[in-house]
């Protein structure tokens, strides 16, 4: 798809009208577009006069129901700073050759996993991990869980070919309202401010589908240098900056 | 390496929107279950009259509202009102899960052997239920200006609950033609009805 062309599918997508790849893609876009995020909150404005005009009063014993359950319904906890540590790295290293062939073995059970479910949900996905394993400078990042987080993110990424490929399995659906989001951390050297992540170290967002088969899987354009992937909960319409508990993370080894 | 609190502490989210029912529900994430059932006053209608176009059955329209709004509550806390207001997020809410709903639906009925005579009669009812039901003239005015392919292919997706590729099969039409008619209607629409900041 074609950059013009996912710019477009702001109006389909607040209409609920895309199917779950396009729809996929159109959260990892916009999450990073101000024209598409702009478009959206103006379309769904619009959608909220269309939809008063057709409003309906529920049945009246409805309210009571609604109140009853809610009475006993845990709210999600709010936003809540990121205080993750992550190890700092002394320097970059590139991984050599002959490990990264040993560190291509060890994987390979993980990977052939993968491919196995990617072929059901996009070939590109599948074509671009198996372009990006093929390099000699691939490199593979298991991110560890916080404490009593389900799943696995794992990020494969080659510098030569400028892709990364996220890969995330077995993940409990993300709560409503609320989206898996992915972040890099540059380099120390690489940024003046070395001991967090800002605005431009923020990636993208990806959205489980609402099917909640638990798997994420999605190629990206490789952010120069990453010394360190995290993922952080975040409100649907995705986070200028981390507001979610940091789930996930990894140091570059 | 430590990440970054957020720029929006919970209070300190300058409400891009004034509006009551925004005030309500930033109020009920805080835990003021008053605050929510006043909330349900002003937004049921909206969230009903939206679950109840799109799915149609009374019985499952009342569960879906149901379920929209315990989420309401349950994401209350993480409301934002920079992102746009309670009523954008309630019926946008209401017709996601709307749409979920119908979807799943169709799913277990192999959508795949629909019969086009059927689609025909989806197509004119919804369209029909739609003019019927629209009794907000200023709303009814903007759908009136757009193309009739525009404002076909925007009330089959929003108020039939169907993709855009659907719609193509419904209308007869390539699909690249109905996304563009899509875009080119809600932009319409926008401009008419308002929806700029």
């Amino acid at each position: 798809m074609s950059d013009v062309d996912i710019h477009h599918l702001a109006a389909a997508y607040v209409l609920d009208a895309l199917d779950p790849r396009e729809r996929d893609e159109f959260e990892t876009h916009y999450g990073a577009c101000d024209v598409c995020r702009d478009d959206v909150v103006a379309f769904r404005r619009t959608l909220a006069e269309v939809a008063a005009a057709v409003a309906v009063p529920p049945p009246a014993a409805m309210k009571e129901r609604v109140l009853a359950e809610i009475a006993t319904t845990r709210q999600l906890s709010p936003r809540v700073a990121a205080t993750a540590d992550v190890v700092p790295l002394a320097g970059r290293r590139r991984v050599g050759t002959w490990l990264s062939v040993a560190a291509a073995v060890v994987l390979l059970a993980g990977i052939v996993t993968v491919l196995g479910l990617a072929r059901r949900t996009s070939t590109s996905y599948a074509d671009e991990l198996a372009k990006v394993m093929e390099q000699d400078d691939a490199t593979v990042t298991s991110l560890a869980p916080a404490d009593g987080v389900q799943g696995t993110f794992r990020v494969a990424w080659s510098e030569h070919l400028g892709t990364a490929v996220l890969i995330g399995e077995g993940l409990p659906a993300a709560p409503a309202g609320t989206a898996y989001e992915l972040w890099w951390f540059p380099q120390p050297d690489a940024t003046d401010s070395p001991d967090s992540p800002n605005a431009d170290g923020r990636l993208a967002m990806y959205v489980l589908d609402a099917a909640g088969d638990g798997n994420v899987h999605h190629v990206l354009d490789l952010p120069a240098d990453p010394a360190a992937w995290a993922i952080t909960l975040e409100p649907e319409g995705g986070a200028a900056v981390t507001t979610g508990d940091v789930i996930f993370i990894g140091a570059v080894a | 390496m430590r990440a970054r609190p957020g720029v929006l502490p919970p209070d300190a989210a300058a409400p891009a929107d004034g509006d009551a029912a925004s005030a309500l529900l930033r109020r009920a994430g805080r835990g003021d279950q008053q605050a929510f059932a006043e909330l349900y006053d002003v937004l049921s209608p909206l969230v009903h009259g939206v679950v109840l176009k799109v799915v149609r059955d009374p019985a499952q329209a009342e569960e879906v509202t149901q379920e929209v709004f315990v989420e309401l509550w349950r994401t209350a806390t993480r409301f934002d009102g920079s992102k746009g207001s309670a009523r954008a997020w309630a019926s946008t809410l209401a017709h996601r899960r709307a749409v979920d709903r119908v979807r799943s639906e169709q799913a277990s009925r192999e959508r795949q052997q629909r019969d086009a005579a059927a689609a025909i009669r989806d197509h004119d009812m919804v369209v029909d239920e739609v003019e019927a039901g629209l009794d907000q003239a200023r709303v009814r005015r903007a759908l009136d200006r757009l193309s009739e392919l525009q404002r076909e292919a925007v009330e089959l997706a929003y108020f039939g609950g169907h993709t855009y590729r659907d719609v193509a099969v419904l209308l007869g039409v390539a699909e690249g033609t109905v996304k563009s008619r899509i875009r080119d209607g809600m932009i319409r629409l926008r401009d008419e009805l308002g929806g700029e900041a």
